[in-house]
C-alpha cells in the first residue's frame, strides 16, 4: 500500500486494546511525520519515530499555545487536548511558574513516603474483593482497586472531598468523550464550576493540600489568572486519576493474557515489580492519537517542512514500539536491556505526576502478585468493554481465581 | 566521575532521585535537583548513567 495515495485519518483501527494499528510500523520506517486528518476533521502532522517524538517534545519551538487559536487544527471532539491552550504571548514563563508551584508536592520522595499508606488502601480494597469473590466467584478489579486507589490518592494531595469522586469521574469520562460531540465541553464546563466551589469553599480555611497551595499563590500573584488557576486543578484532578486508572488495568491485562508474564512477576514480586511497571508504561497505549503541540516557528525536520501554527499529533505508543530503539519492541518483556520509554514524556511537560504514578503502579502490581497468585481473567480480551474517550483503556476487569 | 548538573534545565521530574537517591535529591522548595554526591564511587556508575538517561530536561551530565 501507499501511504501517499492519500491523506490518512485518524484514528487508526486497533486489534485490541493491547496492540496498534500496523500502519503505525509502516509510518515509522516510511514517513515518520506524516499529514493526517484529525478525528475533527482538521489538518496535522502525525509523528510515529522515537527519535523525532523525543526530540519534538524537548524542542522550545514547539508548544501548546497557538498565536491564533480560533485558527488553529482541532484534533478532537473531546474536550481535552482537543486544541491549543494558554497565552502564546508568556506559554514559558507561565508554565514555568506552575511547575515550581507544583513540583515539590509531587517529588519523588514525598511520593515514596505515600507508599505505606497505598499499601493499607490496596489491601483494604483486596480484603474486600476477596470477601466478595467468596461469595460471586467474579470480581471486577477496575471498580474494587484500579479506580478506588488512585482516585483515594489524588483527592488526598489535591484536597478534594472523597466522597466526590462519581461526580468528578463522570465529568472525567464525559469531558474526555470522543462520541459525545459538544456534550463533552458541556462538561468541561461543569467541571470548571465545580472546581470553583471547591475553591472559593477552601478560601476561608485553606489547607496543607495542593489546591489551597494554588490558591494561595494566585491571591499574591496579580499575573496568575484565576481562570487558569481553576483550569490547572481541573486539569491535576483529571489526570491524576484518569491516566492511572487505565494504566492499572492495560497493565493487568498485558500480564493476565499470556500467563508466563504473570507467573515470572508472582514468583518475585518485590524483585521484578519495578521493571513490569517500566514496561506496562512503555507498551500500554491508552487512547488512539498523542500528545498535541503547535509549531512556534517553521521547521524542516525528517524530510518535512511544518510551518507556524502547524499542529503536531506525537504518538508516545508509536514511539515506545519504534523497532529501531527497542528489540523486539512489540513483546512485553520486563527484562528488556532498553530501559528508557516516553510513557511520561518528555522535556519540559514531563508528567508531573510520574513518581506518584510509579509509586501506585509498584504498590498495586507488587500486591496483586502475592495476594492473588491464582488470578486470571474472567473474560476473553475481546469481549471486554473498552471506553470510547481520548483516554482509552477499559471500563471492567472481572477477573477470578476460582480453581476452574 | 564528576557529575555536573544544570538546574537552569531541570524541571523537577525527580527521575534521578528514583534512579539514585544517594547522589541525587529534590530541593524542598521548588523540587529542583539537589545534588548530594558530585564524586560518587565508581560502583554507582550504572545508576548514575541511568539517571542522566531517563532525565527527561538532559539536564545531568556525567564526567571522567
Amino acid at each position: 500500500m501507499s501511504i501517499d495515495a492519500e491523506r490518512l485519518k485518524l484514528p487508526f483501527a486497533r486489534p485490541n486494546v493491547l496492540e496498534l494499528a500496523p500502519l503505525y510500523e509502516l509510518l515509522r520506517r516510511e514517513a515518520p511525520i506524516a499529514p493526517v486528518t484529525t478525528p475533527a476533521g482538521d489538518p496535522a502532522w502525525l509523528v510515529t519515530r522515537y527519535e523525532e517524538v523525543k526530540l519534538l517534545l524537548g524542542d522550545k519551538r514547539f508548544g501548546r499555545s497557538h498565536p491564533e487559536p480560533e485558527k488553529a487544527s482541532r484534533v478532537s471532539t473531546s474536550a481535552v487536548q482537543d486544541g491549543p491552550s494558554g497565552e502564546y504571548a508568556t506559554e514559558e514563563a507561565d508554565h514555568t511558574r506552575m511547575r515550581r508551584l507544583l513540583t515539590p508536592a509531587f517529588s519523588a520522595k514525598r511520593m515514596r513516603m505515600l507508599g505505606e499508606n497505598m499499601q493499607r488502601l490496596v489491601d483494604a480494597c483486596l480484603d474486600s474483593l476477596i470477601a466478595e469473590h467468596e461469595r460471586t466467584g467474579v470480581v471486577d478489579l477496575h471498580r474494587g482497586l484500579a479506580f478506588p486507589l488512585p482516585v483515594a490518592m489524588i483527592c488526598g494531595l489535591l484536597g478534594v472531598p472523597e466522597e466526590d469522586n462519581e461526580l468528578f469521574a463522570s465529568l472525567s469520562e464525559r469531558m474526555a468523550s470522543t462520541e459525545i460531540g459538544e456534550e463533552a465541553h458541556q462538561a468541561r464546563e461543569e467541571f470548571f464550576r465545580y472546581m470553583v466551589g471547591l475553591v472559593e469553599g477552601k478560601r476561608g480555611q485553606l489547607g496543607e493540600d495542593v489546591i489551597s497551595d494554588l490558591v494561595r499563590a494566585q491571591a499574591e500573584d496579580p499575573s496568575f489568572d484565576y481562570v487558569e488557576m481553576v483550569r490547572l486543578c481541573v486539569g491535576l484532578l483529571f489526570a491524576g486519576h484518569e491516566t492511572t486508572v487505565n494504566r492499572i488495568g492495560l497493565g493487568v491485562l498485558f500480564l493476565l493474557t499470556e500467563r508466563s508474564r504473570w507467573d515470572a512477576l508472582v514468583a518475585d514480586p518485590e524483585g521484578r515489580v519495578d521493571a513490569v511497571v517500566e514496561e506496562v508504561m512503555r507498551l500500554g497505549a491508552p487512547g488512539d492519537l498523542g500528545l498535541l503541540r503547535y509549531a512556534r516557528e517553521d521547521v524542516d525536520i525528517a524530510g518535512v517542512t511544518i510551518r507556524a501554527g502547524d499542529a503536531l499529533v506525537l504518538s508516545i505508543n508509536a514511539a515506545n514500539r519504534d523497532a529501531t530503539v527497542y528489540s523486539e519492541a512489540e513483546e512485553f518483556n520486563p527484562d528488556r536491556p532498553e530501559r528508557t520509554h516516553l510513557g511520561f514524556g518528555h522535556g519540559a511537560h514531563f508528567c508531573i505526576g510520574a513518581s506518584l504514578a510509579r509509586t501506585e503502579l509498584r504498590v498495586v502490581f507488587a500486591a496483586l502478585a502475592k495476594r492473588l497468585p491464582d488470578m486470571r481473567l474472567a473474560k476473553e480480551l475481546d469481549q471486554l468493554q473498552v471506553r470510547a474517550t481520548l483516554t482509552g483503556g477499559v471500563a471492567e476487569l472481572p477477573v477470578t481465581w476460582r480453581s476452574a | 566521575m564528576n557529575i555536573v548538573v544544570d538546574q537552569g534545565k531541570c524541571v523537577g521530574a525527580g527521575q534521578c532521585v528514583l534512579a539514585a537517591d544517594d547522589v541525587f535529591d529534590q530541593r524542598d522548595d521548588d523540587g529542583l535537583v539537589d545534588l548530594l554526591d558530585a564524586n560518587p564511587p565508581a560502583e554507582r556508575l550504572a545508576d548514575v548513567r541511568h539517571a542522566a538517561a531517563v532525565c527527561p530536561a538532559s539536564a545531568i551530565s556525567v564526567h571522567f
